[in-house]
């Protein structure tokens, strides 16, 4: 193998990687604000998805009209999720929070499954399949696109938690009983947070679905969005962002060489062997904060 | 019970609370009538040993109680006149009334300067926001030093200056303070316990002071409650307090060798409440 097709698998992998850092930010959000990681994310990637396709193709709206309607639609169902599903679980041990996430998950799989049945349709961006030469580079502009937004995202994330609704998140993350203690409203900021998330499940539904249309299979994502997150340390922002790179050159270039030796199927191979070892060799993954101890 | 209480109740005080019980779990009974008050503008103090009910006491009053599974079954407790029910924390807090909870929850993570700035209420203007810390730096000079190192490595001391001005950022016209002295050393309790004598004096500030060190605790309160398994068994003021055998014995003899602050230690808390 030469080192042009090497470089190629490299840049591919890494935008593609890029495209599970958008759906980690969506775990990382939640979060940072629940202390769990959202098993349902893949299933709000999807509705997200299915709902924008609702407007476009069942009511013929344009996508540049569909995607906002959806995006308000989602914000308020992830404070809808945090009003009915999770603020009496306040207090409750963690693992029933996550056993809600999961809940949360089969429940929107099964509705949409029930509403849009099991054939897949496209999310039809316009955006052309003909690759775009880089030098002398092969990537797809759909990666492009989407590791931009991805990008993008990161980075008014990171502003918005410079501001002043975005340091009370950052209290709420940190402590629950001393934020209620000064006056902070933990339940709006755990909605903010979901809210949040579901708008990022939107955008993330959207650029997946047009790189592999639209069908329940949308929501394994959580699989690969879930190792990105693990090993950027799960409340990490910028983790999650370089994890995503990493993980996608490893995926790519790893298949790449692999799939000839066994016959196929080493890309989930190469995920599960990069969850696996992050859990065992670095639990807090590349960026997660320890909890400060001082002695 | 003594005559003080005639002259305090002339003040009109800014807290009452009229024989209140409090229910955890809907069953664990852990306050049984407690009556108190603080006049306006002045210092009480809240003593006894651990598990009296000391914090049970203040989380009913700030309405943290909810949190943990605990409500108020029965007896009400006023601020400023008004009766409040069940309003939520921050409703509290918009009132005026500002818990301080035991053992420095600083926001770890974030520095003290935003530490401040996620106490202050949302629709403080950016010009009081900016004066009101600085307001704070002028308390805690410490602070000012450190404002932008994360408040998780800031020393003991430092903590607590910081848990009690991210409480004064939320301006409140009674500031509640758990056991601000746990694990500090004398010298740093006096420099705290002075600030908080200052701004009383300055501002009118009231406060309701909870304390195993009830030395350091009677030397700037007017008067103190002494509870025991969820009882006010006495009420005095400062003198008389310093001067009664029974708290001698308990809590004064000895000295600071047999304050209990030794002994206890916290655990640091998770992101979730257990
Ligand atoms: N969250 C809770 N759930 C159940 N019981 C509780 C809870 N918190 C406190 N208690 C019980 O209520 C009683 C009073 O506790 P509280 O924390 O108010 O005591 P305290 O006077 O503040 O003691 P310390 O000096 O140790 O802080 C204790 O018996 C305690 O076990
Ligand atoms: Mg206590």
């Amino acid at each position: 193998m030469d080192w042009i097709f090497l470089a190629e698998l490299s840049v591919n992998g890494a935008l593609t990687g890029l495209l599970y850092s958008l759906f980690a930010i969506g775990l990382v959000l939640v979060y940072k604000s629940s202390s769990v990681p959202n098993l349902a994310q893949g299933a709000l990637t999807m509705l997200g998805a299915y709902i924008v396709l609702a407007f476009s193709l069942s009511l013929g709206l344009p996508l540049w009209v569909a995607i906002p309607i959806s995006i308000i639609i989602m914000f308020f169902v992830g404070l809808g999720i945090e009003k009915v599903a999770l603020r009496r679980l306040a207090g409750r041990p963690i693992v029933m929070i996550l056993m809600m996430t999961l809940g949360l998950d089969i429940f929107i799989r099964g509705t949409t499954m029930a509403f849009w049945g099991g054939t897949s349709r496209p999310m039809d961006l316009g955006v052309s399949y003909d690759p775009f030469f880089a030098g002398p580079l092969l990537l797809s502009r759909i990666h492009m696109i989407g590791a931009g937004v991805s990008v993008a995202l990161f980075i008014a994330i990171v502003f918005f938690f410079r501001s002043r609704l975005g340091i009370r998140l950052r209290a709420i993350s940190d402590d629950y009983m001393a934020s209620w203690s000064v006056g902070i409203s933990v339940e709006r900021g755990v909605g903010l947070s979901w809210a949040l998330a579901s708008v990022v499940a939107v955008i993330t539904g959207v650029i997946w679905g047009e790189i592999q249309s639209v069908d329940q299979s949308l929501s394994l994502l959580l699989l690969k969005g879930l190792t990105v997150a693990v090993l950027g340390g799960l409340d990490s922002l910028f983790g999650a962002v370089l994890a995503g790179i990493l993980l996608g050159i490893l995926e790519n270039v790893g298949a790449a060489y692999l799939d000839p030796l066994v016959g196929g199927g080493s890309r989930d191979l190469v995920v599960a062997i990069v969850l696996i070892l992050t859990v065992m060799v670095r639990p807090h993954g590349l960026f997660g904060r320890h909890d400060i101890e001082r002695v | 019970m003594n005559s003080t209480n005639e002259t305090e109740a002339a003040k009109d005080p800014i807290l009452t609370l009229n024989s209140i019980e409090v229910l955890y779990d809907s069953v664990l009974l852990a306050i049984k009538g407690v009556s108190l008050e603080v006049p306006n503008g002045g210092m009480v103090a809240l003593l006894g040993a651990n598990g009296a009910g000391k914090s049970t006491t203040l989380k009913a009053i700030s309405g943290l109680l909810k949190a943990e599974r605990g409500k108020v079954s029965r007896g009400e407790i006023r601020f400023d006149g008004q009766v409040i029910g069940d309003s939520p924390p921050q409703d509290r807090v918009g009132l005026g009334i500002c818990h301080v909870i035991e053992g420095r929850r600083v926001f770890e993570h974030l520095t003290p300067d935003e530490n401040l700035e996620a106490a202050a209420p949302i629709s403080m203007s950016r010009q009081t926001l900016k004066s009101e810390k600085e307001r704070i730096y002028s308390y805690f000079p410490r602070l000012a030093e450190r404002k932008s190192a994360e408040a998780g490595y800031l020393s003991g001391g430092e903590q607590q200056m910081l848990a009690i001005g991210r409480a004064l950022m939320t301006q409140p016209r009674l500031l509640m303070l758990d056991e601000p002295s746990l694990g500090l050393a004398p010298f740093l309790v006096v420099e705290i316990f002075d600030i908080i004598q200052k701004i009383n004096r300055e501002q009118g500030l009231s406060v309701l002071l909870v304390e195993q060190n009830a030395v350091a605790a009677l030397k700037i309160v007017s008067h103190g409650y002494l509870i025991e398994n969820g009882r006010v068994v006495m009420h005095d003021t400062a003198a008389a307090l310093k001067a009664n055998s029974d708290i001698q014995e308990f809590y004064l003899g000895g000295g600071e060798a047999k304050n209990f602050h030794d002994i206890k230690h916290y655990r640091r808390r998770k992101r979730w409440l257990t």
